[in-house]
Parts: structure tokens; C-alpha cells; sequence
């Protein structure tokens, strides 16, 4: 009934406690993420912890969620995204306010993830979403907001690679691919191992589709990732294929309007940048920063989820990782030494007390002193 | 700040050796016991061959070269841009000569180096398996009656044949990857585009 035996303060693991100079810290990332949501006028949203575990049903999330049996017997769960739950509720609660919703969040969400740099199975997480918002405009703006956020939390050399979901699928959208054949290929894109790619292609051979164009233009993909100069190597790669060629237009549309806005030069462009939650159907991006090897935020267009929860609505959002900027963000700069305090004596209770309070209500620190065990 | 490359001073070493050396790029030069060692504006670490993924992977080394047997095991999420062709090898089943097919047993003890690689291999055909880990001599397994087959690494198949072994059946082939740490490939684009070009060349 308890599970394995264990010490009286053992924790389970992926769980963090913060506390004294690295929780005054997280917390002023924290705040300042925010203070950038809030200066691009989206309104805070603070979803229920849990909530019913079909909200969360995609193939990504399903097996990391902590699902559990409510007391009328119906299968609940433990937010393990934002994401989905926001949808819900604009679809729902929100569903007489018109269009576009701009919303942010700064919350934990739970997952059963094995503890790996900054991802733990308790994650916070600070994002936003643009419910009805379409591109290029949101798009762009979504990736500014994103921009302002790693610069207002210090972090160093940081870069925004950007992609399209629409260059892979109009790769492979002639193929006739089993869904772990599609699988394996997107996940050999994504590690941009070329010869992978053949070998993948090589097993499903031409019963699948596949021509020698298309097993060129696939291994292809795996190099096309740089600078902004890769749009035009792309469109001359893919010039057969009219699908990727529309995907590369609204992604050239979002740059162009970076550039045109000075965010240029922190662009990258990825177009084997194909995984990612299953929902995402356009644009996607992952922001990358020196000092850590992983990506501390990620987001991109998702168009189709909103019609899952009856509210069918174009959409865009990103989220960063609390656990991941602390990781990053100059200690130096974000330092949060604690602030000087007053000591007041409290031996006599109602003294202290009483020159505690007038010092508070001046606005000082004070810390009672004497009363301790 | 130089870039950073893990090595292993395993099987892959001459190899890796002989490439960087082809594409003038530097290489450490009779560096004894350091783990560390700086070489003309690179920076290299020799670590275990099963670690090399696990460094680029958190970004402690920007770059890294890794057999594919070893990431499969590993499955680390880092960019594998170039098949730099040596240090070729298959991961396979083989079992004691003239032995009943495993396969037929309910489940099948394995004994491996690669437990992710050989539970993945049976499961993924409805065969149950019981994995044992091994950290080497994964060939007198089945002799000593620890398992009734191995999935291991072969290059010539001869240390199967001395230890009375057949192979049955190929997992996945390998050879030596450049493998590239996510956020560098994009944070330190220029340097690294530079290495794999040099790379690729040399390569070709």
C-alpha cells in the first residue's frame, strides 16, 4: 500500500524544493518573463491543477501524464501542459469572448519524465498563446515577445531557430508511409543524419513512393539548417514539391518581418526542426542560448487543436522553462542577495511587537529576534 | 572559446585520429593520461564510448564521435550530421552453435552491452526477454550458461568462433557518427558549420 520502503526524508525523485537565493531568483526571472507578457497586453490565465485526462489525450502527452480516479469514478489528471487546458477553456468558458485571445500562464506542470538538465517531472513553465491570431503577424509577434523575454532575463548569445512543419510534410505528403516508417523518418530528420535518411527511405523503397527526387530532397532537408540565406537554398531544393514551397513563403514572411523589426541577426533558420508536440501545423521555432546544451523555450503555430474542444480557431504560443533560464541566466546578473533586515527584539512580546509593526508600516524589513526555541 | 570535442579512446580512436589528421584539423599529439587536452584552438576530451553522447548532449562538449551501436543504446537527442564511414560494425544475435532456436522458449535470456538495443529487438516482435547486463566478455555468456543468447557488436566474427558462438540474425549496422550538441549546432553556428565542413570533406 506504501510502495518501496524508504527513509523518512528521502524524496521521490523529479521533485525540486527551492529555497533562500535560488527561489528569490527564480522568482525574479519569473517576474520578469511576466512583466513582458504583460507589456505585450496578454492577460493572465491560472488554469486548475487538474483537470479531466481527455483534455491532455495526444500521443506526446498521454503516456508522461499522472492520471488518477476521481471520487465519481471519472479518470482525471495532472496538468502536464498548458497548452491544451487553455484551449479548452477558450473554447469553453471563454467562449462568448471574440477573437483573438491573448493569454499567458506561469505554472508547474507534472509529467513522468526521467530527471535530465532542467526538466524534471515537476516543471515550471512561463508562456503565452495568441487564440486566433494568424500569421505572419502573430507569428512574428509571438517570436519578438520571445526575443524581449531572453534578453530581459540576461542570457548571453541566445538564438531563435525557426522552422515549418509544412516543408516535411510536403516532402513526404506523395509517400505512402506506415506511421512508424513517417516516424523513423522524421526522427532521423530531426537528428539530421542524412545517411539515416537514405537508409529509411531505402526499406520502404519504391512501393512506398519514393523516387530518387524525393530521397534527395528528404536528405536534403538534414542540411538545411543556418542562417536566413537557407530560404533560398530551400525554395531552389524543393522547387517540385508546391506544398513545402507555400511553407517556405509564410516562413520567409515571419523573417522578413524580424528582420525589418532588427531581430535579424538573432534568427537561425532550421527547416529540419520536425518534431515537437504532434499539434504544432505551421511555423515552429526553439530558442537556443551558449552555456546550455538544451533548448530553454519552444513554441510555434498550432491551428487544429482548438477544433478538438469545439472552438475551431488558428493559434500560436510558445513557453519557456523556468528550471532551464535559472540554468542559464547569468548568475551574476539575476544575483538575489537576500535584502537587509532590522533585528527587533521581541523579549517583551508586546514591545516588539509594537515597534514591529510601526517599522512595517514605514515600509522597512524587520526580523524578530529572541523569540526563537 | 575554443570548441569543445568528446572522444573515446576505444576502438574508434585510430580512426578518428587518422580523419582529423585528414582533414588538417588538429589533434592532440601523444597526450599520455590527460582527459583534457587543448590542441591548436580545440579542446578535446577522452571520456568512456558510451559517455561521448551523454557530453554533447548536455552541451559539456559542443561536438562528439560516437559509433551508432552507442547512440541507438543511448538514444541521446543530438544531431548526427555526418556517417563518417570507419570503425564499421553490426550489432547482432548470435548464440552457442547447433542450439535450439531461442525463440521458441517463452522468453529469451540475453546477455549484452546493449540493454536498450536487445530488449528493444525482442520486444518489438512479441518475444518476452530478460535482459543481463554485462560490462564485457559478453561471449562466454552463453557457455557459462548465464544466457541463452548475446546481442553484441561484431567487426570480423572471429572471437564467436573461438568461443563456440553462430550469428543468428543482424540488429542494426554501425559505424563511427560526428554527433553535434543541439545548442551549439545553432548558439556557435559558424565554428561548428566549419568543423563538419572539414569534416565531410575529408569524408567524401
Amino acid at each position: 500500500m506504501n510502495g518501496s520502503p524508504h527513509q523518512r526524508s528521502q524524496v521521490p525523485p523529479g521533485v525540486q524544493c527551492f529555497l533562500g537565493e535560488e527561489a528569490r531568483r527564480r522568482r525574479r526571472i519569473e517576474e520578469r518573463v511576466v512583466s513582458v507578457f504583460e507589456g505585450w497586453a496578454y492577460e493572465e490565465i491560472i488554469p486548475p491543477l487538474f483537470d479531466y485526462a481527455d483534455v491532455f489525450a495526444g500521443p506526446a502527452l498521454a503516456p508522461r501524464t499522472y492520471t488518477f480516479v476521481g471520487r465519481d469514478g471519472s479518470l482525471l489528471a495532472l496538468r502536464p501542459d498548458f497548452t491544451s487546458l487553455l484551449a479548452k477553456i477558450a473554447a469553453g468558458r471563454l467562449a462568448d469572448r471574440p477573437a483573438p485571445l491573448r493569454l499567458y500562464y506561469s505554472g508547474e506542470v507534472l509529467r513522468y519524465e526521467p530527471p535530465k538538465a532542467g526538466r524534471q517531472s515537476e516543471l515550471h513553465q512561463m508562456g503565452l498563446e495568441h487564440l486566433g491570431g494568424v500569421g505572419p503577424a502573430a507569428d512574428a509577434e509571438t517570436l519578438a515577445i520571445a526575443a524581449e523575454c531572453l534578453d530581459a532575463v540576461g542570457a548571453a548569445d541566445w538564438v531563435l531557430a525557426v522552422g515549418h512543419v509544412g516543408v516535411f510534410n510536403g516532402l513526404v505528403a506523395g509517400l505512402a508511409l506506415e506511421a512508424d516508417a513517417l516516424e523513423r523518418l522524421r526522427e532521423r530528420v530531426e537528428a539530421k543524419d542524412g545517411a539515416g535518411v537514405r537508409d529509411v527511405l531505402g526499406t520502404v523503397g519504391a512501393t512506398g513512393g519514393v523516387t530518387s527526387a524525393g530521397v534527395d530532397a528528404l536528405t536534403r532537408l538534414t542540411l538545411l539548417a543556418g542562417g536566413i540565406s537557407v530560404l533560398d537554398e530551400a525554395a531552389e531544393a524543393f522547387a517540385l514539391w508546391p506544398a513545402a514551397i507555400a511553407a517556405l513563403g509564410e516562413l520567409r514572411a515571419i523573417v522578413d518581418a524580424l528582420i525589418a523589426a532588427g531581430l535579424g541577426d538573432r534568427l537561425a533558420i532550421d527547416l529540419g526542426e520536425v518534431r515537437g508536440l504532434d499539434y504544432y501545423t505551421g511555423f515552429v521555432f526553439r530558442a537556443y542560448a551558449r552555456g546550455i546544451g538544451f533548448e530553454v523555450g519552444s513554441g510555434g503555430r498550432y491551428d487544429t487543436l482548438l477544433a478538438r474542444f469545439g472552438r475551431p480557431l488558428p493559434a500560436v504560443g510558445f513557453m519557456f522553462g523556468l528550471d532551464r533560464l535559472a540554468l542559464l541566466v547569468d548568475r551574476e546578473a539575476l544575483a538575489a542577495p537576500e535584502p537587509e533586515a532590522e533585528d527587533v527584539p521581541s523579549a517583551d512580546v508586546a514591545g516588539g511587537l509594537t515597534r514591529a509593526r510601526a517599522l512595517r508600516a514605514a515600509g522597512r524589513r524587520v526580523r524578530l529576534s529572541g523569540g526563537g526555541a | 572559446m575554443s570548441l569543445t570535442v568528446a572522444l573515446s579512446k576505444g576502438k574508434l580512436l585510430a580512426g578518428t585520429e587518422a580523419l582529423f589528421r585528414a582533414a588538417r584539423l588538429p589533434f592532440p599529439e601523444g597526450e599520455g593520461r590527460r582527459l583534457v587536452v587543448e590542441a591548436d584552438g580545440l579542446r578535446f576530451l577522452f571520456v568512456k564510448d558510451m559517455d561521448v553522447p551523454t557530453y554533447v548532449e548536455y552541451g559539456v562538449a559542443d561536438c562528439g564521435i560516437a559509433g551508432r551501436d552507442v547512440l541507438l543504446e543511448t538514444a541521446s537527442d543530438v544531431y548526427e550530421p555526418l556517417d563518417l564511414g570507419f570503425g564499421r560494425c553490426r550489432l547482432m544475435v548470435a548464440r552457442p552453435r547447433g542450439a535450439a532456436d531461442g525463440s521458441r522458449a517463452s522468453t529469451v535470456r540475453v546477455a549484452t552491452k546493449y540493454p536498450r538495443v536487445a530488449s528493444g529487438h525482442f520486444l518489438a516482435r512479441g518475444q518476452s526477454v530478460e535482459v543481463v547486463k554485462l560490462a564485457g566478455s559478453v561471449e562466454l555468456a552463453p557457455g557459462l550458461g548465464l544466457a541463452d543468447c548475446i546481442v553484441d557488436v561484431v567487426e570480423t566474427g572471429r572471437t564467436l568462433v573461438e568461443n563456440g558462438l553462430e550469428e543468428v540474425e543482424d540488429v542494426a549496422v554501425s559505424s563511427a557518427r560526428l554527433i553535434v550538441n543541439r545548442a551549439s549546432f545553432h548558439a556557435r553556428r559558424d565554428e561548428v558549420a566549419a568543423l563538419v565542413a572539414a569534416l565531410r570533406r575529408a569524408t567524401a
